[in-house]
This record gives C-alpha cells, sequence and structure tokens, in this order.
C-alpha cells in the first residue's frame, strides 16, 4: 500500500533528462520522507508505549490503527464533523486498548511469552475480521477535511497532505513530551517505566497502569491510522502495512526508547524515499524489512535502546 | 507483648509448582521489631513478599490492624500502612534522590515538604545528594534511598529485606544505626537478615524459618540470645 500521489509540480529548472535532477530532487525526497516519517514515528511511538509498560510488544496494533481509521470514517458517516469524530475515535479505542489489556492479556501476563505474542496477533486478527465482515475488500476513503493543494518553497513542494500531518504529529509529539517532563503524572509514568516492582512498592497500581497505558497506545495508533487514511486507501488490511512500520522503525530506534521511536520513524521514511527513487521502487515496499533485518543483526539495541530482555 | 498489629496464621505460599510456606504463624506487636532469621532459600522473603502482596497466599490468614489483608494487591496493602524495602532495593534509577524520595509520599500523600525536611534531617547524606541520579550512588547509598522512599510513605510497619545485604562494612553500621534510630520512633519493623548480629541488635523477638516452617521463635527482652546457637539452628 503506498501513499496517493501528490499533485505533480515540478521545481523550476528541473530537467528529466539532464544530470541535474537526479541531486536536484534530494531535498524534495527528504521533504517527502520526513512527512510519511512522522507517521512512523507516531504509529511506533504508539506501540513503543504500550511496550515500556508491559514489555510485551502487541502484534496486533496494527489492526487497532486500522480500527482507528474506520472509527473516525463510520462517525464521518453519521454526519460527525471530522474533528469531533477523530476526538470520540481516540477515546473509544483508548476504551478499547484498555479492556484489551484487562481482559485478555493480564490473566496470561506471567504466562510464557509465546502465548502474550499469539493472544496479541489473534486480537489484532479477530478486530481484522470484524471490519472484513463489514466491508469485505471494499476500498474507501476519508474525506479530507482541508483542501487538497501544494506549493513551493524555493525548489521543494510541499502538499497539504504532508502539512497535515507533520502538524498533527508535532503537535501529537509535544504534547506527550509536556505530559512526560512537565507534570507530575509525567514524572509517574516515567518511574513506572524506569521499575515496576519500585513503581508498586510505593504503591502503584501497577495492573490498573499497564490498561491504560496500552489504552493510550492503541489511541495514538489510531490517530496515526486516521492520519494515513488521508493519503491511503481504507482497507482492512492496512493494519499490516503499518505493524511492519512501527516495527521497523521501533527497531531502528532501539526497543522502548520514545525517543528512538521518533526518530527511527523519520529515518526510515527518508531511507523509504531514497532508496526508492535513487535505488528502485521496489525499496518503497521493502526497506521496512531490510531496516528490521540489518537493525537485529547488526545492532540489535537500534540507535537509542538498552540491552534488555523483551517480551514478545 | 504489645497489641498485636500484624498477625499471620498458618500461611501458605509459593510460586506455581514450588510451594514454600507452610502453615507460617507469627505476630508483630506495636513498635515491636521481629526478625525473620533463616538460611538460604528457607522462605524469609517470600514470608515478607506475601505480607506485602506481591505473593499470593494459597492459605491461611494476614490480618493488619484487624482487618484481613491476605491476598489482597500491594497497592491496597501499602494504602494500609504496610510499606517493603526490597532485597534488590528496586529504586528509580535514572531519577534523582529527591524524585525517588517524593514518589514514595505519592499515594499515602500527608506533608510531603514535613517528610522530606524531617527525612533529610535523619539522613543527612540523602539531603547532600538529593539532586543526584540513583543509579550513580553507591549500594550503601542506594539503600538508604531506599529506605527513605519508604518512610516517605509514613509506614505503620516496615518491612526490611536483607537492608545490609551486599554492603561495604562501613555501610552496614550505618544502617544498623538507621535501623536503631527508627526503632526508637516506635515505627514496628519486621526485619530479615543474614547478618544476624545487626538483626539481634535491634530485634524485640526473633523466629527462625526452616524449609519453610517456624521452628523457633525466642524473645530477647527474656533473655539474651547465643548468637552462636543460633547460627547452629540455621544451618545445621
Amino acid at each position: 500500500m503506498r501513499p496517493r500521489a501528490s499533485p505533480v509540480l515540478r521545481p523550476a529548472g528541473f530537467d528529466p533528462h539532464g544530470a541535474g535532477p537526479v541531486l536536484a530532487l534530494f531535498p524534495q525526497l527528504v521533504v517527502s520522507g520526513i512527512a510519511t516519517g512522522m507517521l512512523y514515528a507516531l504509529i511506533a511511538l504508539s506501540m513503543t508505549v504500550g511496550y515500556r509498560a508491559t514489555t510485551v510488544v502487541n502484534f496486533g496494533h496494527g489492526d487497532m490503527v486500522m480500527a482507528g481509521a474506520y472509527a473516525v470514517f463510520v462517525l464521518l458517516g453519521s454526519g460527525m464533523p471530522f474533528l469531533p469524530a477523530m476526538v470520540l475515535a481516540l477515546a473509544l479505542l483508548f476504551a478499547f486498548g484498555v479492556l484489551t489489556q484487562r481482559v485478555f492479556m493480564q490473566p496470561i501476563i506471567a504466562g510464557p511469552h509465546l502465548s502474550l505474542a499469539i493472544m496479541a496477533l489473534s486480537i489484532g486478527y479477530a478486530v481484522r475480521g470484524g471490519a472484513r465482515l463489514e466491508w469485505g475488500s471494499e476500498v474507501t476513503t476519508l474525506t479530507r477535511p482541508y483542501p487538497q493543494d501544494a506549493f513551493m518553497v524555493g525548489s521543494v513542494v510541499f502538499t497539504t497532505d504532508d502539512l497535515v500531518i507533520s502538524g498533527v504529529v508535532l503537535g501529537l509529539l509535544l504534547a506527550l513530551f509536556v505530559v512526560f517532563h512537565l507534570t507530575p503524572i509525567g514524572r509517574l509514568i516515567q518511574a513506572i517505566f524506569q521499575s515496576q516492582r519500585g513503581a508498586a512498592l510505593v504503591g502503584i497500581n501497577v495492573h490498573a497502569f499497564h490498561g491504560m497505558m496500552w489504552g493510550a497506545g492503541a489511541a495514538l495508533g489510531a490517530a496515526g491510522g486516521v492520519l494515513l487514511a488521508l493519503i491511503v486507501p481504507l482497507s482492512p488490511d492496512m493494519g499490516v502495512w503499518t505493524l511492519l512500520r512501527g516495527f521497523a522503525a521501533m527497531t531502528l530506534g532501539g526497543f522502548g526508547s520514545l525517543h528512538g521511536a521518533v526518530i527511527g520513524g523519520l529515518l526510515l521514511g527518508i531511507m523509504e524515499k531514497l532508496l526508492g527513487f535513487y535505488v528502485s521502487t521496489v525499496f518503497i515496499d521493502i526497506t521496512a524489512y531490510l531496516v528490521t533485518i540489518l537493525v537485529l543483526l547488526i545492532r540489535p539495541s537500534g540507535l537509542f535502546g538498552r540491552q534488555a530482555s523483551i517480551r514478545v | 507483648m504489645p497489641e498485636e498489629m500484624l498477625v499471620a496464621k498458618g500461611v501458605e505460599a509459593g510460586y506455581p509448582n514450588k510451594q514454600i510456606l507452610f502453615g507460617v504463624d507469627f505476630s508483630v506487636g506495636r513498635s515491636e521489631v521481629v526478625a525473620l532469621l533463616g538460611a538460604n532459600g528457607s522462605g524469609k522473603s517470600t514470608a515478607l513478599n506475601t505480607i506485602s502482596g506481591f505473593v499470593r497466599p494459597l492459605a491461611g490468614s494476614i490480618r493488619f490492624d484487624g482487618a484481613e489483608i491476605a491476598g489482597m494487591p500491594p497497592h491496597q496493602i501499602f494504602r494500609r500502612g504496610v510499606i517493603q524495602v526490597s532485597q534488590a532495593r528496586d529504586l528509580f534509577p535514572d531519577m534523582t534522590v529527591e524524585e525517588n524520595l517524593l514518589l514514595g509520599a505519592w499515594v499515602r500523600g500527608g506533608e510531603t515538604a514535613t517528610l522530606l525536611e524531617g527525612l533529610y534531617r535523619s539522613f543527612p547524606r540523602l539531603a547532600e545528594r538529593k539532586t543526584q541520579m540513583v543509579r550513580l550512588m553507591s549500594g550503601g547509598e542506594q539503600q538508604m534511598v531506599a529506605i527513605g522512599r519508604a518512610l516517605m510513605g509514613r509506614p505503620k510497619i516496615l518491612l526490611l529485606d536483607e537492608p545490609s545485604g551486599g554492603l561495604a562494612p562501613t555501610f552496614v553500621n550505618e544502617i544498623a544505626a538507621i535501623i536503631a534510630t527508627l526503632k526508637k520512633t516506635g515505627i514496628a519493623m519486621v526485619i530479615i537478615e543474614q547478618n544476624i548480629k545487626l538483626a539481634l541488635s535491634v530485634a524485640d523477638r526473633f523466629l527462625i524459618l526452616r524449609d519453610g516452617r517456624v521452628t523457633q521463635r525466642h524473645d530477647i527482652s527474656a533473655g539474651a540470645a547465643d548468637e552462636k546457637e543460633i547460627v547452629r539452628s540455621i544451618y545445621l
């Protein structure tokens, strides 16, 4: 699945047959890569929040992203304006994330890692199955709540999609930064991330916290799903695509690192565009796999991760 | 014996496929210090973790201030004032000393500033290091932070799991002095210690656990304990 093509605008002096275009397009590719990477960053961050809380990788997370996009689609269909629909969809996915963790994951949290992985995967498949029942292989789209346009700054084309996605993700990242670093609840979350046993020793209900963080992860993922649905068609299988990108960005940034997830997402977005243009368009689809394989082989802790055992 | 505050009766507990405690009975009175002694694997830490809710009992009763707490989750037991200092300390390593201490008061609240001020008076070393990251501190200093963090929760009873474990001798003396001071303030304590001299210096009574059962009980106020005899009872 690839983003829908942006309106074609060519930079001044662009000559498709000359040697110049190869380098002239570099800034354009980086800008487009950053916009896509912002989306990956948000999805990787949403996966990391759940992982940091429970040390369980949610292999069903991609389907939460898909569910968020469909929730907005349904609410828009009922006549609700875009912004309230998005807020309500995020709230619904938060509740669904909490419920999933408390009802399905918590009872088996002390069990074998494989059981947790299969449970998360099965919940994801069940959500996907539900979406297929309703929409089958029907491909639908979300109507943008803003005009689709493009304009140039110097030799670089910016689309409104790029700006909206980057703006919303930056806004969410800023809000998360403020909550994590400048509020008492953020200090508490950081403390629990650092030592769950320590948190229990100071009287924190760590199980409830696990649920809240899975909820927060699902809501953030849903935000990613809504933004993604602005540039790609909606389909019940879009979760697979997002999970792979999110997983690759997490791996690159370092498992469990919040800022690593953001930087990993941005780098993945840029790499996809550069390799897709300079090497082969095939790389747009396989960069995420290659990054995952290479990072796990060469530097399993990623760019900012610490060596730690993880529960899958 | 002072009024009973914590009463454990017939406690059986353990982990999946491995029962550790087999009908443990003991009680702790108000302002009393009880030491649990025993060899490695005798069930001392499991007993403490069962009281604080980290291990679910299989059978038996644990009453605190007259209410049944057996099987409650740790955060509910903490709220009643039963606060543990774990063997691994379990501090927040990438936070400062003061941040760790303040988190100790997060749930039970109280006059946090006054609590902190009082704590710094009792632990001047923590006041000197209050802006230091905990992971950069020595084991002895970390143990002080762990005890300080527990005190910020205003405990009615403090459960200390090997407070001198793995510490340099100078720190062992310092920790022993801290525990002796705490005893004077009237906080009830259950203390697990491999350092028998330290345990006997602060305890009013001690129990010896062996293979998950209480094999001996001794009231120190009733007569001086023979340290060599205790060691023989534990290990032979």
